[in-house]
């Protein structure tokens, strides 16, 4: 599904350019669950905003699909998004003036097709996360994770092959962060491919495969040979009351 | 649902998300729109008032009036002239080749009317049998004054309909007896009501015959002015000139000595009526087109502040597939609506004011369909051009940067 070769970026914002990828080779199959780790600074995120195709990369090929992206125009990446990709936000990024079911409906605005059910399938998407009863309410009237389940069900609305996920769990209590993780692991039972950048273990191990970087490059690549499933783990805690 | 209509209402809800924003960059656009339709009005209405003032006149492109005392033509009201104008002056105007009619009249200055122990004041006018159908004036009660009144100089009166009213309480004021000052009068007649405009009632009006106002009402022998109509439009400059030289001929004024008359063409009426307006009209445009330029400042600036406040929000429409020229179009469509808001709002705030205008400083007004489009199509570009910095810079915000 995702083949990168020796991918670099660099930035040039200052007067020194700064290199964040220095040559990246990925493999990516359809219907894996990939976790990209690695410390601050380590590209992590840069490389999941090319997969995602928010950025270009400074050099090196891309393809998605059998598609080479890098040759792509603006508007054509941004069908690409809309048709094949969701995101789902560290922060979120839920519009915080429309209610959940509304912001569910965003990535319909900018399809080229309008399918007429759209409010079913964003009620679907928002049952599909444990959410269908939630419909009206505005971010601000959200918990946390209650609002990560949005984003989750706006990036799955669309239907789309590959989910990203930029540090899913990083606003999140314990046990919303597994009920989040939980909810991607399901959807990858599903078939669809999952990438997800975290700087946390515990979630990282939850994927089939991890991705190390350190310093713009690949330090180690492994499948994890049993991942942890969020479910048994969120069966494991003691109920929402007793918690301290 | 095709795309553009998405964007449209994506722009409206956000809009509707910021209205503190929106109400802040639409009250420049208020106050310029709102004066610039009072401008309008304004312009309209006074275009209005001389055309219905001309037309009450029976003044058409044909005619043009000879009033005595010099000086510059002006329409404050209640103003004095020296009365020049002899009747001599009249028949000899009436004589000259292309006049088709001479009609003189004499003003006998505002006077106390009375009868049965009622009384008011109007205007009194001495004025010949050909008068009425000069002015395209009917008589629907009684008779006008004839050609015996003025040769008996009768004392006799024809009456507007307000006077009608305030004298006789609308009963039929036939052959009823009245005083004009303290000269005894017998009504013979009713004129049609013309009707009155806030600024000018042109039913408060009695007429006697021409000779009883020279001789009986008035010292001088001296006419107010005369209307002179002429058998071909196309030589009212010749024979206006014309006519100037036998004035001052008659009146005996020497080269370099000022007319003791004036002699006054529809067009010159226009033109003074609407030139009294003119200058305040440039200020006011000025001033307004000024307004609506700060306030296209202010779009701009608020959106820009509002873009960069949005910027995840951008960032998140571009992540779910929106284009640039997505972006781009709803910043657009966003300014656009609020100006066209702005624009709406202003336009009622003008028809409110000037109504007021109409109402409380009687100065004439008039709705009109144009104005209306023009402001809304003005306000709009303004939107459209404003709005054209912060949509491109909404649409070239990098989305990664944006959703950082």
């Amino acid at each position: 599904m995702i083949q990168l070769h020796n991918i670099t970026k660099t930035y040039h914002r200052g007067k020194v350019p700064t290199p964040v990828l220095l040559g990246i080779d990925l493999r990516v199959e359809a219907g894996e669950f990939l976790s990209i780790m690695g410390p601050s600074g380590s590209g992590k995120s840069t490389l999941l905003h090319i997969l995602g195709l928010l950025d270009r990369p400074s050099g090196g090929s891309y393809r998605l699909d059998g598609e080479e992206v890098a040759s792509l125009s603006d508007d054509d990446l941004a069908r690409l998004r809309n048709a094949k990709l969701g995101f789902v936000f560290q922060s979120f990024h839920l519009l915080p003036r429309a209610t959940a079911l509304a912001n569910v409906q965003l990535p319909f605005t900018y399809a080229g097709h309008f399918p007429p059910d759209v409010e079913e399938r964003a009620r679907k998407a928002l049952a599909r996360v444990g959410l269908e009863h939630r419909l009206h309410h505005r971010p601000g009237e959200l918990s946390g994770g209650e609002c990560q389940r949005v984003a989750i069900a706006r990036a799955l609305v669309n239907d789309p092959e590959l989910i990203l996920a930029d540090e899913p769990t990083g606003n999140l209590d314990q046990r919303s962060s597994l009920e989040v993780m939980s909810i991607l692991q399901g959807l990858n039972n599903e078939g669809r491919t999952i990438l997800l950048v975290t700087h946390d273990n515990a979630v990282g191990c939850m994927a089939h495969r991890v991705l190390r970087l350190i310093y713009g490059r690949v330090r180690s690549d492994e499948k994890v040979a049993e991942p942890t499933q969020a479910l048994q783990q969120l069966a494991a805690l003691p109920p929402p009351g007793e918690q301290a | 649902m095709n795309l553009s209509w998405r964007l449209i209402r994506a722009a409206f809800s956000s809009l509707w998300a910021f209205r503190s924003y929106a109400l802040l960059m639409m009250i420049g656009l208020i106050i310029g729109i709102s004066s610039l339709t009072v401008i309008h009005q304004i312009g309209q209405g006074t275009r209005q008032r001389v055309l219905s003032m001309m037309e009450s006149m029976g003044f058409g492109a044909d005619a043009f009036f000879v009033s005595g005392g010099g000086g510059r033509l002006s329409v404050r009201r209640g103003m004095k002239r020296t009365m020049t104008i002899t009747p001599a002056d009249a028949e000899a105007i009436s004589r000259l080749d292309g006049v088709a009619r001479v009609v003189p009249h004499k003003n006998v200055p505002r006077t106390r009317v009375s009868a049965g122990g009622k009384h008011t004041s109007t205007r009194v006018r001495g004025a010949p049998p050909t008068w009425a159908a000069a002015r395209r004036w009917a008589v629907t009660n009684g008779r006008f004054l004839s050609m015996e009144d003025e040769q008996r100089r009768a004392r006799v009166a024809v009456l507007g309909t307000t006077v009608v009213r305030e004298l006789f309480e609308g009963k039929d004021p036939l052959g009823r007896r009245m005083r004009i000052g303290r000269t005894p009068f017998t009504v013979v007649g009713v004129l049609a009501s013309k009707g009155s405009s806030s600024w000018h009632d042109r039913d408060d009006l009695v007429l006697i015959p021409l000779a009883t106002a020279m001789m009986r009402m008035s010292r001088d022998d001296k006419l107010s002015g005369m209307r002179t109509n002429l058998e071909d439009p196309g030589r009212l400059e010749e024979i206006k000139q014309e006519v100037t030289e036998l004035l001052r001929r008659n009146h005996k004024l020497g080269p370099g000595v000022p007319d003791d008359f004036l002699i006054i063409t529809p067009e010159e009426l226009t033109q003074l009526i609407t030139r009294q307006s003119r200058a305040l009209v440039a200020m006011l445009s000025f001033i307004s087109v000024v307004s609506l330029f700060v306030s296209g400042v202010v779009i701009m600036n608020i959106m820009l502040v509002a873009v960069s406040e949005r910027s995840y929000e951008i960032g998140v429409r571009r992540a779910v597939g929106a284009r640039r020229r997505d972006i781009m179009f709803q910043v657009l469509i966003e300014s656009l609506a609020v100006s066209a808001a702005g624009g709406l709002c202003g336009l009622a705030l003008g028809l409110i004011l000037s109504s007021l205008a109409t109402l409380l400083l009687d100065v004439p007004t008039a709705f009109s369909l144009a104005g209306f489009v023009w402001a809304l199509s003005f306000s709009c570009l303004v939107g459209l051009l404003f709005g054209l910095a912060p949509a491109r810079k909404a649409a070239h915000l990098d989305p990664v940067e944006a959703l950082r």
